[in-house]
C-alpha cells in the first residue's frame, strides 16, 4: 500500500494536485482513498463533481455521536476513489488538530483499510505542521512518504522549509519521510531555478513539474479533475507520469 | 444527557484496565497525567497494591509542557527511571490532557525503546473509555510482543491434557476471590490444563507460552484482543465463557422471591414466585430477572442460572463483543451506555443482579448484590463471590471448537458432551 501525505503553503494547490493524483492512480486501475485533513473540507470536491462528502466533524456536530459505518462519512468519486473529509470545528472555536486525530481513530475503529483494501491512500493536509494534530497523517501507520507542493514564491518555499524541518525533527519517531517536491508553477521569474536550489539544499528531488494551466481551472469549474475531464491533455499526462513513478517505487504494477 | 450518571457510579476507565492487566508482569506503567498522586490509579481499584510490588508512575504533566508539546520532559523522566530500574517493559498510558493535544504515545514508546532497548508500548487511553478497552489493548500488546513463537510441538490433545489459555483475568472483573485458582482447578478436573493466564499469577515467561495452547478461553471482553492475535498468528482457536456454579445466586433469587419481590407481577404473590422459580417454570418469561455487568461474566452467569431453571437477561454498559459466538445460548442481551436506559430496563424487572452501587436505580428491594470491582472499587471487595465451578456448557463449547480443528478429544470430565 502506497501512503502519501501532501503538505504545502495554504493556497499553493495541494487539493488540486492531490485530487488529480488520486484520479491518476484510479485511472491506472488502483483502489484509492483520499482523506482531506483541512477544516475547509474542500480536498475531494473535484472528485465528486462538486457534490461534496459530508465531513466527519459535521457528523459529530449534527448527531452528537460517533458514526457506526463508513457509509455515513465517505463517498465514492471518480474512478471509485473513496473520499473522506475530516472537516473542522466551528471557526474560531474548538481544536482542528484534535479533529484530525479523532477522525483517524474513528477510521481505524471502522476498519477503513480492511474494508476497502486500498492500493493508495492520500492525505491532503492543511498548510503547515502547526501542532500534533497536523502531524497525525505522518505518524507511524499512516503516510510513509511526504510530498511538498511549492511554487518558486518566497513564502511557498519558506513554508516548504518549515515542513521539511518539522518532518525531519520526527525522524527518530518512525514518522514519514519527505519524498520530494512538486513544483506547482505560478510563473514567477526563474521559478525552476529557485525551487531547484531549495531542493538541492535539502537533498530533495523535484518529482513533478506542473505548469500553470488553464485546463485545470476549466475542469475545476465543472467539478472535475483534468484526468476525468480529458486524460489525453498534456497536463493529465504529467499527473499520470507522477502516479506511475510513485507506483513503480512502491513495486505496484498498473 | 448522553452518558451522564446522576444516580450510579461509573466503571473504571481505560487507564485502570491497562494498569490492572499489566500489574503482575514486571513492567513499568507510566500514566502521562497532571496528577501527582498514584492512588487514583492504584489503590482505589487495585487490591494487589499493598501486597504485591508493581512499578506504576505518574508523569506529573504541567500546563507549560502541555501547551508547548514538550514530550522531551516525559521521555527524559522515563529514560532516567526505567534506565535505573530496568523493568521488563515500559507502558506509557494516556490520560485526558495529553489526549486533547494528540500526544503520540506510540512514537514516545519507540524513542524509549530505541534508547533503552527495553520493549515499550504506547496506549491511546484517555480516561473517557472503559477499562474493558484498556485491558483489551494491553493484553493485545503483550501478546503481539511476547507471544512470538511456539515453544513445543508434536503431541496432540488426546495424548495429553488440552492446553488452554485463560484470557482476560484481572481483579477488576474477578476480584481477589481465588477465581484464578478455581479456573485452573476446573480445567484440571476436566482433562485440561492452564497453558497461559493473561494475567493473574503469571509472568512474561508464561505469556510467551501462549502460542502453545490448543485453545483460548476468553473470560472477559479484555481478553479479546489477545485471543485474536493468537488466532491470527498461530491458529489458536478461542471460545468465550466462564464455567460457573450459580447455585449461590439462585438461592438468593429464591430467598428474595420469598420476600415478596414477585408480588408486582402477581402469579400468586411472593410464594407464587418462589414456587415458580423453584419449579423451573420461570422460563415462561413471567418473572423478569436482569443481570448487569461485564458481558462475558454476565452471560456466563445467565447460562448457569438457565441450567438451574432460572431465566435471566443481561444488560451491559461496557464495551461488548459483537461476535455471535459470545452468546451461544441466545440469552437476551441489551447493550446501552446510558443511565436512563438502565433505569427504564430495570424499572419493570422483578429482580436485578448487579453491583450494590446500582441500588439507587433498582431499589434495595429488588437488588441481589453482586459486587464488581470495576464498578465499586474496593468498597465491597470482601463480598465478591467466587462463582467458578460446574460449567458443563463451557466444557462442551471447548470440545466442539477443538473438534472443528480436527484435534482429538481428551478424556472427558463430564459424562456427556451434548
Amino acid at each position: 500500500m502506497l501512503k502519501i501525505a501532501v503538505y504545502g503553503k495554504g493556497g499553493i494547490g495541494k487539493s488540486t494536485t492531490t485530487s488529480n493524483l488520486a484520479a491518476a492512480f484510479a485511472k491506472l486501475g488502483k483502489k484509492v482513498i483520499q482523506i482531506g485533513c483541512d477544516p475547509k473540507a474542500d480536498s475531494t470536491m473535484n472528485l465528486l463533481k462538486g457534490k461534496p462528502v459530508s465531513p466527519v466533524m459535521n457528523y459529530y456536530r449534527d448527531n452528537d455521536r460517533e458514526p457506526e459505518s463508513l457509509d455515513e462519512i465517505s463517498k465514492e468519486g471518480y474512478g471509485g476513489v473513496v473520499c473522506i473529509e475530516t472537516g473542522g470545528p466551528t471557526p474560531g472555536l474548538g481544536c482542528a488538530g484534535r479533529g484530525i486525530i479523532t477522525t483517524f481513530t474513528l477510521l481505524e475503529d471502522l476498519e477503513l483499510f480492511d474494508t476497502y483494501h486500498p492500493d493508495v491512500v492520500l492525505y491532503d493536509v492543511l498548510g503547515d505542521v502547526v501542532c500534533g494534530g497536523f502531524a497525525a497523517p505522518i505518524r507511524e501507520g499512516y503516510a510513509e512518504k511526504v510530498l511538498i507542493v511549492t511554487s518558486g514564491e518566497k513564502m511557498a518555499l519558506y513554508a516548504a522549509n518549515n515542513i521539511c524541518t518539522a518532518v525531519r525533527n520526527f525522524a527518530d519517531r518512525g514518522y514519514a519521510k519527505v519524498r520530494g517536491l512538486i513544483l506547482n508553477r505560478r510563473n514567477v521569474d526563474n521559478e525552476y531555478e529557485k525551487v531547484k536550489a531549495f531542493a538541492d539544499e535539502k537533498g530533495l528531488e523535484i518529482v513533478a513539474d506542473i505548469p500553470r494551466c488553464q485546463d485545470i481551472n476549466d475542469w475545476e469549474d465543472k467539478g472535475m479533475t483534468v484526468i476525468e475531464g480529458d486524460p489525453d491533455l498534456p497536463i493529465s499526462g504529467i499527473y499520470l507520469g507522477l502516479a506511475k513513478k510513485l507506483l513503480d517505487e512502491d513495486g505496484q504494477s498498473y | 444527557m448522553k452518558q451522564t450518571f446522576a444516580l450510579i457510579s461509573t466503571y473504571s476507565s481505560d487507564q485502570f484496565g491497562i494498569c490492572s492487566a499489566l500489574y503482575e508482569l514486571g513492567g513499568m506503567s507510566i500514566i502521562h497525567d497532571a496528577s501527582g498522586c498514584n492512588s487514583t490509579y492504584t489503590t482505589h481499584d487495585e487490591p494487589r497494591w499493598y501486597d504485591m510490588d508493581s512499578m506504576v508512575y505518574i508523569s506529573a504533566l504541567s500546563r507549560n509542557e502541555t501547551i508547548l508539546g514538550r514530550d522531551s520532559k516525559l521521555i527524559e523522566d522515563i529514560l532516567d527511571t526505567a534506565g535505573k530500574y530496568r523493568p521488563k517493559f515500559v507502558a506509557i498510558v494516556g490520560a485526558p490532557v495529553p489526549y486533547m493535544i494528540g500526544t503520540d504515545y506510540k512514537a514516545i514508546a519507540k524513542l524509549v525503546e530505541d534508547k533503552l532497548g527495553i520493549p515499550s508500548f504506547g496506549f491511546d487511553s484517555n480516561g473517557m473509555q472503559y477499562y474493558t478497552r484498556g485491558m483489551r489493548d494491553a493484553f493485545k500488546a503483550i501478546a503481539e510482543r511476547f507471544a512470538t513463537e511456539r515453544t513445543i510441538s508434536g503431541s496432540k490433545p488426546g495424548e495429553r491434557p488440552v492446553r488452554v489459555n485463560l484470557l482476560g483475568v484481572t481483579p477488576l472483573d474477578f476480584g481477589m476471590t481465588g477465581a484464578v485458582g478455581s479456573l485452573k482447578k476446573w480445567l484440571v478436573d476436566h482433562g485440561m490444563v492452564c497453558n497461559s493466564c493473561f494475567a493473574m499469577g503469571s509472568d512474561l515467561t508464561e505469556i510467551a507460552k501462549a502460542p502453545d495452547a490448543d485453545i483460548s478461553l476468553v473470560v472477559s471482553y479484555g481478553g479479546t484482543g489477545a485471543a485474536k492475535v493468537l488466532k491470527e498468528k498461530f491458529g489458536v482457536p478461542y471460545v468465550y465463557g466462564i464455567p460457573m456454579d450459580a447455585s449461590v445466586i439462585a438461592e438468593k433469587i429464591r430467598e428474595r422471591a420469598g420476600d415478596g419481590a414477585g408480588e408486582k407481577t402477581g402469579a400468586g404473590g411472593s410464594a407464587g414466585m418462589t414456587e415458580k422459580i423453584g419449579e423451573n417454570s420461570s422460563a415462561d418469561g413471567s418473572k423478569d430477572i436482569v443481570i448487569i455487568g461485564e458481558q462475558v461474566y454476565s452471560l456466563s452467569l445467565a447460562e448457569a442460572l438457565k441450567d438451574l431453571g432460572i431465566k435471566a437477561r443481561v444488560l451491559c454498559q461496557l464495551d461488548r463483543v459483537r461476535d455471535s459466538k459470545v452468546n451461544e445460548e441466545k440469552i437476551e442481551f441489551i447493550y446501552t451506555p446510558e443511565e436512563d436506559d438502565v433505569i427504564r430496563e430495570t424499572k419493570e424487572a422483578d429482580l436485578v443482579i448487579a453491583d450494590p452501587l446500582y441500588g439507587p436505580i433498582c431499589g434495595a428491594g429488588k437488588l441481589i448484590e453482586l459486587p464488581h470491582m470495576a464498578f465499586s472499587g474496593r468498597m465491597f471487595e470482601n463480598d465478591i463471590p467466587n462463582l467458578i465451578g460446574d460449567g458443563e456448557q463451557i466444557y462442551n463449547r471447548i470440545m466442539k471448537e477443538l473438534k472443528k480443528t480436527d484435534e482429538q478429544k481428551p478424556a472427558p470430565g463430564f459424562a456427556s458432551e451434548t
